[in-house]
């Protein structure tokens, strides 16, 4: 990880002062390719790792539009900020950000903040990934079970073989088991659909 | 104008040490600084007044370099520093040349992963000499390396870098041990043992100051001989070497920007002035010529600047260039750091160091580089330009 910080694609949004400059002769230093834009432009480059911002007490919608919502559309945030008071920590909470860092900028920590920022990031990349792989498996069980009992009230059947048919179909129609269990479910609404018109 | 000169002088803060565990190489940074200092003055100073050094001893104590650099800008009002050798020496001067927005050189390799714009860097990071001594090694004495080392952050990061590189050449790292700054001879022996028995094709010493000439001679006395398996270092210099002596010291290995033996004009020259000054050049080093270009690259600013404004001067600094007698070097405006020449020498018979390969052109420094490449092409080396004695 720390042998790869070199390939990230670097972004400053911060109005060109000297502040703005320190920080990108140091990404410069540290190795990083590095853009800065100002004013906020509409959208964020492609291939852009890690934004540098500014945080301030107001948060301008343009800021919130830029950086999406979600975790796997979102590149490693990093504020940068001049006050501690409560709006600004309020905007630090509101942009999500993985760390700050503070001005006056020094060359000595902006390293480290990569490095931290990107951690979390990746961490958050991670669990978000794993959360929605979750998500789908529990959606998939509940899918498979109801068409397991579909099958049983209409056979007359155990749990087991139930499934079982599910899957000898699945194997059958080289398919997956999800996809026999959806049109079993599909099937059965419809046919009780059907019965109610009659 | 803005001149804020020290009353009828240019005062230089000077912090090396005389005495403690890094006093020899620092005695000779500390001369390299004092010699430059005399040819300045000598020449009619800077804007017509001398150049003042203002000297404290440290004793190779950490906390006391930062403590004296405090003093010496709060008391003696300097603003312009010189010194320390060890990275951790320089950690505690660091902020303290910051608060008070000093400028500060620091004339010794180091392990990079460093910025400062109060500091210019006149030493070598690793992407300067590691890969063209790890490339000398694997190509010349074979592929087992022994890392030892004394225990603080340079040779750790130093060992962390090498292994990098060795790895990517095929090399094998087979044993790796560390010892305290202030380690006498018997603190070598467990390591010597341990060398004897899993027999590497190369050692590879981090060891610092006094502990260099204390390893070398237990290596000596154990009877390994050097001519087939050398120590290589990046540190061991001709002061540590003419401590260590010609016998225990034939057939090891150093990389470094300068050696004593390289015959230019401009080296010549140096080494005539500094045994001019100092009785005889044995105890010219590297880093001895690192603090004696550093001072001349220091006077040659002020005197277009004529001020101690430190952001001036800064701005005079980055960027220019000095015909050393390493060759022509540069202060990279990129990041406060120095372009170098980069040589592997090896001790001969005589216990003088000889140039055996030498990168082509000086090499940009990469203070933030995590790992080199060992076929970076910038870093080939070359056959030495004829090797002859200079005196």
């Amino acid at each position: 990880m720390i042998a790869d910080l070199r390939n990230l694609n670097v972004l400053v949004l911060h109005p060109r002062d000297s502040d703005c400059d320190d920080l990108i002769q140091q990404i410069i230093r540290i190795g990083c390719n590095v853009e800065s834009l100002w004013p906020l432009p509409e959208s964020l480059p492609g291939n852009v790792d890690v934004v540098f911002v500014e945080i301030r007490e107001a948060i301008s919608p343009a800021l919130g539009k830029l950086l999406s919502q979600r975790p796997d559309k979102r590149p490693t945030v990093i504020g940068i900020i001049g006050y501690e008071n409560p709006s600004v920590l309020q905007g630090i909470l509101d942009i999500e950000v993985q760390t700050v860092i503070s001005k006056p900028l020094r060359a000595f920590g902006v390293l480290s903040c990569i490095l931290m920022a990107r951690r979390i990031w990746l961490a958050q990349l991670e669990s978000h990934k794993t959360e929605e792989k979750l998500k789908q498996k529990l959606e998939h069980i509940q899918m498979i079970t109801e068409a397991k009992f579909i099958l049983m009230r209409h056979h007359n059947i155990n749990e087991k073989e139930a499934y079982k048919i599910i899957r000898s179909h699945a194997m059958s129609r080289r398919t997956s088991t999800i996809e026999i269990a959806n049109a079993i479910i599909n099937a059965d609404g419809l046919l009780s659909n059907l019965n109610v018109s009659k | 104008m803005s001149i804020r000169k020290n009353g009828d002088c240019w005062k230089l803060g000077i912090l090396f040490s005389e005495t403690g565990a890094t006093a020899v190489i620092e005695k000779s940074q500390k001369n390299g600084a004092l010699l430059a200092i005399e040819e300045i003055n000598s020449k009619g100073g800077v804007a017509g007044l001398p150049i003042m050094p203002v000297s404290y001893d440290p004793g190779s104590i950490p906390s006391e370099y930062g403590r004296l650099a405090e003093k010496l800008i709060s008391e003696d009002g300097v603003s312009l520093l010189i010194g320390c050798y060890m990275s951790s020496a320089r950690k505690e001067v660091l902020p303290v040349i910051e608060r008070r927005n000093a400028l500060f050189f620091y004339p010794t390799l180091y392990e990079g992963f460093e910025y400062s714009p109060n500091v210019i860097y006149g030493g070598a990071c690793p992407n300067q000499n590691s890969v063209p001594l790890a490339s000398y090694l694997l190509e010349n004495y074979g592929t087992r390396f022994y890392f030892v080392g004394s225990d603080y952050i340079y040779p750790r990061e130093s060992n962390r870098v090498m292994r990098n590189i060795l790895r990517q050449g095929g090399g094998e790292v087979i044993g790796e041990r560390y010892l305290p700054v202030t380690a006498v001879k018997e603190d070598f022996v467990s390591i010597l043992e341990d060398i004897a028995e899993t027999k590497p094709d190369v050692i590879f010493s981090t060891v610092v100051g006094e502990g260099t000439i204390n390893f070398y001679r237990a290596y000596y006395e154990a009877g390994h001989d050097a001519r087939k398996v050398p120590i290589a270092s990046l540190t061991t210099n001709e002061a540590e070497i003419s401590r260590i002596g010609a016998k225990a010291a034939v057939g090891h290995i150093t990389a470094a920007p300068y050696f004593r033996t390289i015959n230019t004009p401009k080296s010549r020259r140096f080494l005539q002035s500094y045994a001019r000054m100092f009785g005889s050049d044995e105890m010219v080093t590297s880093c001895c010529e690192s603090a004696y270009f550093q001072v001349h690259m220091l006077a040659e600013a002020l005197e277009r600047e004529q001020s101690l404004d430190i952001e001036r001067l800064r701005e005079q600094l980055l960027g220019s260039t000095w015909d050393a007698p390493q060759g022509k070097i540069k202060i990279d405006p990129d990041n406060n750091h120095t372009y170098l020449h980069s040589r592997i020498a090896k001790v001969d018979d005589n216990g003088d160091f000889i140039v055996e390969r030498e990168v082509r052109r000086p090499i940009k420094p990469d203070p933030y580089l995590v790992t080199p490449d060992l076929n970076d092409h910038r870093f080939r080396l070359r056959e030495a330009s004829k090797p002859v004695r200079a005196s």
